[in-house]
């Protein structure tokens, strides 16, 4: 009977793995397809049989890319236009969360279902009208606009998210604190904020990779190569007669590695905030 | 220290009123317990004392200040909250001086203020940890440190025991008291424990649906129960309610129970307008005893309950159950008959309409 029963689990345990390996596999094979294409020799890329492996391992791809294509321009620019999103998040965002999370006022639920209903309009809907606003008032075609741009739809993301954060820090703290002698911004810059620091930092970071990644909002509201973003650029490359899969790759590993730096920095303060939120929230 | 007034406050959510003209006075250094089951509006009235929680009418006096439009940290309280509160992202020396950091004391002012909070309440050995670090009993005292090192006028307590362990919660209760006593600053103490309220307070306000039901010293609330709630909240096991009818037998006032007669000495003059009506009279287990006698009542014996230093005993008496605390060699058995005596003197009659005392 044992037996019988240990040797189900080992059938459900290799069964459980190998589905798991299946989907790792799945998530993982484009990036280790696209950094192995990004170290071939030209020649090796486009071939009558595939060769998976490089006979050869070059980085011509990533100084061609660096020295010709201005991509240095493209990743500083996407660096600005980043920043300024997750700045104006930090500045408008945790204080309208903070609101949200600690007063009822008359309104309240309405505004945050508002929030979400923004969310829930395809982008290309509120592409036009940005647009008209945006060269209206000069923003066009400039990091500042399209981190405005941004905002409009990692606003509410960054607000309803951080809120959960907030909601989860215990109330009486705050009573605490007002009574010890501050007022209730300083006790929210003073004892909620640094609470809910790792939410903060979770909630930063899903912004900035988001904003560090938009592609469509970036194509419509650039259109020089000053304020142009990597994804935009790297689009661009695609010309009618080439295709260059060597520099395409190479720019596609550049811009991911922001992305992965910042995640192993805060993954563990990530992990932490986002299950707080969710367990107590 | 100061005094404390409070006079005709009202809390409305709404249409909903959860305080109705609640008037208090507590003298200066006493101990004032705001006693009630859950939601009767006491951790109201606490907010609305310490200015978390904006009254809907009504003054707030603390000292001579009417404090009603002034911001909490401006009315030099302190509050002890029933979670402890304390800032987990700092340590215990920091959470001791926040309020003085706030009110930018200079920093050799603070150390020595900290360090001799922590003597008092014997956490100087602590003082570098983190609140995660610490037990409940340590939190509870560095609540206790952060509320004493700014010597405010007005202590506020809020449930401060209810997340404590039985045998903490008694040490900590006796703590308290002392502290009291050292400090002699003025205390408001929310608590729903009838024990915390009794041994704790110089007064006492019994609070139930947003109304103070009676305010007297803890003796007076026992003896003297202002009504048939306050005589039940009051008191464990509660006190027993036995219904029956006044008379007036041979010049002598007595309460018909069924079939038993209890001969009535001591209760109060205004008695005698209910002869020949129907009352409530409240009587407490402690004033039975085993034996005959001109008040006895005789029942089957249900339950028998050692204590150690007591025995109580449930007794069925023509259908009601009684409860009574007997000596602790006193060991009826389930089944058999019993007669109890009363002592009439201890004995409260309540008017079953209103349930308030006659």
């Amino acid at each position: 009977m044992a037996v019988a029963r240990s040797r189900s689990k080992l059938v459900l345990d290799i069964g459980s793995y190998v589905v798991l390996i299946f989907l790792a596999f799945i998530c993982i094979a484009p990036i280790v397809w696209t950094f192995l294409t990004s170290i071939k020799l030209e020649e090796d890329i486009v071939t009558r049989n595939m060769i998976y492996i490089p006979t050869r391992i070059t980085f011509e791809h990533y100084v061609n890319l660096w020295n010709q294509s201005g991509y240095p321009v493209l990743v500083v620019n996407s660096l600005i236009t980043t920043s300024v999103t997750v700045l104006i998040c930090m500045l408008t965002g945790t204080i309208a969360a903070y609101s949200f999370s600690r007063f009822h006022f008359r309104g309240r639920t309405q505004l945050m279902l508002a929030y979400l209903i923004v969310r829930m309009f395809p982008a290309v809907l509120m592409i036009v009208p940005l647009f008209i606003v945006m060269r209206q008032v000069g923003l066009l075609d400039s990091s500042i606009g399209l981190a405005i741009a941004y905002t409009s739809f990692l606003l509410p993301l960054f607000v309803w998210m951080l809120k959960g954060f907030f909601d989860a820090a215990p109330k009486e703290l705050e009573s605490a604190a007002r009574i010890d002698g501050t007022t209730r911004l300083g006790a929210m810059f003073r004892i909620v904020i640094p609470i809910a620091r790792n939410g903060l930092l979770a909630t930063a970071v899903f912004v900035g990779i988001a904003a560090w990644n938009e592609y469509l909002f970036a194509l419509m509201l650039t259109t020089s190569q000053g304020s142009r973003t990597w994804p935009v650029g790297l689009q661009l490359m695609v010309g009618e007669f080439q295709l260059p899969w060597g520099m395409l790759a190479a720019g596609g590993i550049i811009s991911i590695l922001p992305v992965i730096v910042l995640f192993a920095f805060v993954q563990r303060a990530m992990v932490a905030g986002i299950t707080a939120g969710a367990v107590k929230g | 220290m100061a005094t404390l007034s409070i006079k005709g406050v009202r809390k409305s959510f709404g249409s909903v009123e959860v305080l109705h003209n609640i008037d208090l006075e507590l003298e200066d250094g006493g101990f004032l317990v705001l006693l009630g089951p859950s939601g009767c509006g006491k951790s109201t009235l606490l907010s609305i004392i310490a200015g978390l929680e904006p009254s809907s009418g009504g003054d707030v006096v603390i000292g001579e200040r009417t404090v009603n439009d002034i911001h909490p940290k401006d009315r030099n309280i302190a509050m002890v909250f029933q979670s402890y509160a304390l800032y987990p992202t700092m340590s215990v020396r920091r959470n001791i001086g926040f309020g003085l950091e706030m009110r930018r004391v200079d920093t050799s002012s603070r150390e020595d203020a900290i360090g001799r909070a922590a003597d008092l309440l014997q956490i100087s050995h602590l003082l570098d940890r983190k609140p995660g670090q610490l037990s409940g009993g340590q939190r509870q005292r560095v609540a206790m440190g952060r509320a004493i090192v700014r010597n405010p006028d007005l202590f506020l307590f809020d449930e401060p025991l209810s997340n404590l362990d039985a045998k903490l919660r008694v040490e900590m209760r006796t703590e308290i008291k002392r502290l009291h006593d050292r400090l002699g600053t003025s205390v408001v103490y929310v608590t729903h424990d009838q024990v915390e309220a009794m041994t704790l307070g110089t007064k006492v306000a019994v609070m139930k649906g947003g109304v103070i039901q009676q305010l007297a010293d803890p003796q007076t609330i026992y003896e003297q129960p202002a009504n048939m709630f306050v005589a039940g909240f009051i008191g464990s096991p509660t006190m027993n309610f036995l219904n029956g009818t006044l008379e007036n037998q041979d010049g002598k006032l007595v309460l018909h129970h069924g079939e038993e007669t209890l001969e009535l000495s001591g209760v109060a003059k205004g008695a005698s307008a209910y002869v020949g009506k129907k009352v409530v009279a409240g009587i407490r287990p402690e004033t039975f005893s085993k034996g005959a006698g001109p008040s006895a009542l005789t029942g089957i014996v249900d339950v028998v309950e050692p204590t150690g230093p007591d025995t109580m005993v449930v007794l069925d008496v023509g259908g009601q159950m009684i409860s009574a605390r007997l000596g602790s060699r006193e060991r009826p058995h389930p089944g058999e008959p019993m007669t109890l005596s009363v002592d009439t003197t201890a004995l409260n009659l309540f008017d079953p309409e209103t349930g308030d005392r006659i």
